[in-house]
């Protein structure tokens, strides 16, 4: 079958545009699932497990095999809450975890507090896998606590 | 059966799109003094518009003080960097589902701009890859969640002129430390461009026999690691030695660094000489 033939395969599929195709190989970063504490009882610290399939965070990026990229964390220091409460969370030197099978049972953890080289494997598609630990005080005020993970990859 | 096969496999490529995201093409871009533009390409294979913003900054790879990859950012060495003269735009805009969007990079380079090469890096934010956590409507408990935020960021490399490379090595150090191998050199850059390339390291022992190193789950008889050397890097390398583990004696690492990535398109990988060192490992 003639390159152009597999081309057109992909654009049917993928719905991505031939130009796109021709500019060389992609690169994808996509936020899968935030982190998610639930329900946490005052001064009861709470922790999400990287490894935690249901609750822990995950980003899929997808790249070119043998492209090395940077993976570095901007982490929250404390949550927003109702009326401008504040929650402390913490961040441990192994709650981040790189998969390059993009299994969350198969991972290598590493500190999201310090910048990470990862490499694309052959299929070019990896999983990073964040876990947090939430200080709820004794006096907390009720509702609802959110912060931002921002992750940035950086093709180097 | 071939064709069947890479559709099927494009087929589930497509049902993970639909995760929230935007794809980033090429994930390196190399401008020509002859043409002075280049394009980047954003598509949005989600199901909600994406707000894209863009923007860009000077700085190049570089390691820490123990030998961690970093981008630095600092101003200095600002003779290279193509921050005041490269524009990209727009600035902002709205990919839509399933569209794609062409981000345009204009180059005005000064008067009298000397052969080289020239740094910039592109940085795309995409607000459709905050990804919302649930379970927060209930307002008479402590209900916590972290949502996520992505950013790409992707070199910008401008050539005027003869543009060449290379790459000195020197102070090569190894040890073993548990399973793994752990390596330091010292590579500095030659000529008036990045050298972008990689390192390859090989166990041999005594006899010259190779020792294979574990990648993942694959065996493999040298180790590589992509580098881009811009100024001078000193990066910490760590690959894993392949069961069984080695045995008392002396062994010996081959470091070697080339001018090759399979990452890149070759006609952007400029062509240098490979250097090569090799220093003993003692295995007590």
């Amino acid at each position: 079958m003639k390159r152009e033939s597999w081309v057109l395969i992909a654009v049917m599929l993928l719905g991505v545009p031939l130009s796109l195709a021709a500019q060389g190989k992609p690169l994808t970063v996509t936020g899968v699932r935030g982190v998610t504490f639930g329900a946490v009882l005052p001064g009861v610290p709470r922790v999400v497990l990287r490894t935690d399939p249901a609750n822990s965070g995950q980003f899929d990026i997808r790249g070119p095999k043998g492209g090395p990229v940077l993976l570095s964390f901007v982490l929250p220091l404390r949550m927003t809450g109702p009326a401008g409460a504040l929650m402390p969370i913490v961040f441990g030197a192994s709650d981040a975890g790189f998969s390059s099978t993009q299994s969350i049972g198969s991972q290598v953890g590493f500190d999201p507090r310090q910048p990470t080289t990862v490499i694309f494997p052959s299929n070019g598609n990896v999983s990073v896998f964040v876990g947090a630990t939430a200080n709820p005080g004794t006096n907390q005020r009720a509702g609802a606590y959110t912060g931002t993970i921002i992750l940035t990859v950086t093709y180097l | 059966m071939r064709a069947l096969g890479l559709a099927f496999s494009l087929s589930l490529l497509a049902f993970s799109l639909s995760a929230q995201g935007v794809m980033v093409a090429p994930h390196a871009v190399f401008i020509d003094h002859t043409q002075r533009s280049g394009s980047v390409l954003l598509y949005n294979p989600g199901t909600a518009p994406v707000e894209v913003t863009i923007s860009t900054i000077f700085g190049y790879p570089t390691t820490d003080s123990t030998g961690g990859i970093k981008l630095d950012t600092l101003p200095r060495d600002s003779a290279t960097s193509a921050l005041a003269w490269i524009q990209a735009f727009p600035r902002r805009l709205t990919v839509g589902p399933r569209e794609r969007q062409t981000v345009r990079l204009l180059a005005r380079p000064p008067i009298g701009l000397a052969d080289g090469e020239y740094w910039l890096r592109l940085i795309i934010a995409a607000q459709a890859g905050r990804v919302p956590i649930t379970g927060l409507g209930d307002t008479t408990a402590i209900q916590v969640g972290l949502t996520l935020e992505v950013r790409t960021i992707i070199g910008v490399n401008y050539r005027k002129g003869p543009v060449t490379t290379g790459v000195s090595l020197s102070n090569v150090r190894a040890q073993v430390v548990g399973d793994s191998v752990i390596t330091r050199a010292k590579l500095e850059r030659r000529g008036n461009a990045a050298f972008v390339g990689m390192i390859r390291e090989t166990l041999v022992d005594s006899t010259g026999r190779v020792h294979e190193l574990q990648v993942g789950d694959s065996l493999v008889r040298s180790y590589a690691s992509p580098v881009g050397v811009y100024y001078t890097m000193e990066p910490r390398l760590a690959s894993a030695i392949a069961r069984p583990a080695l045995a008392r004696g002396r062994y010996w690492l081959r470091y070697e660094v080339v001018a090759e990535r399979e990452d890149l398109d070759p006609k952007v990988v400029l062509k240098a000489p490979a250097v090569r060192d090799s220093v003993p490992i003692i295995v007590p």
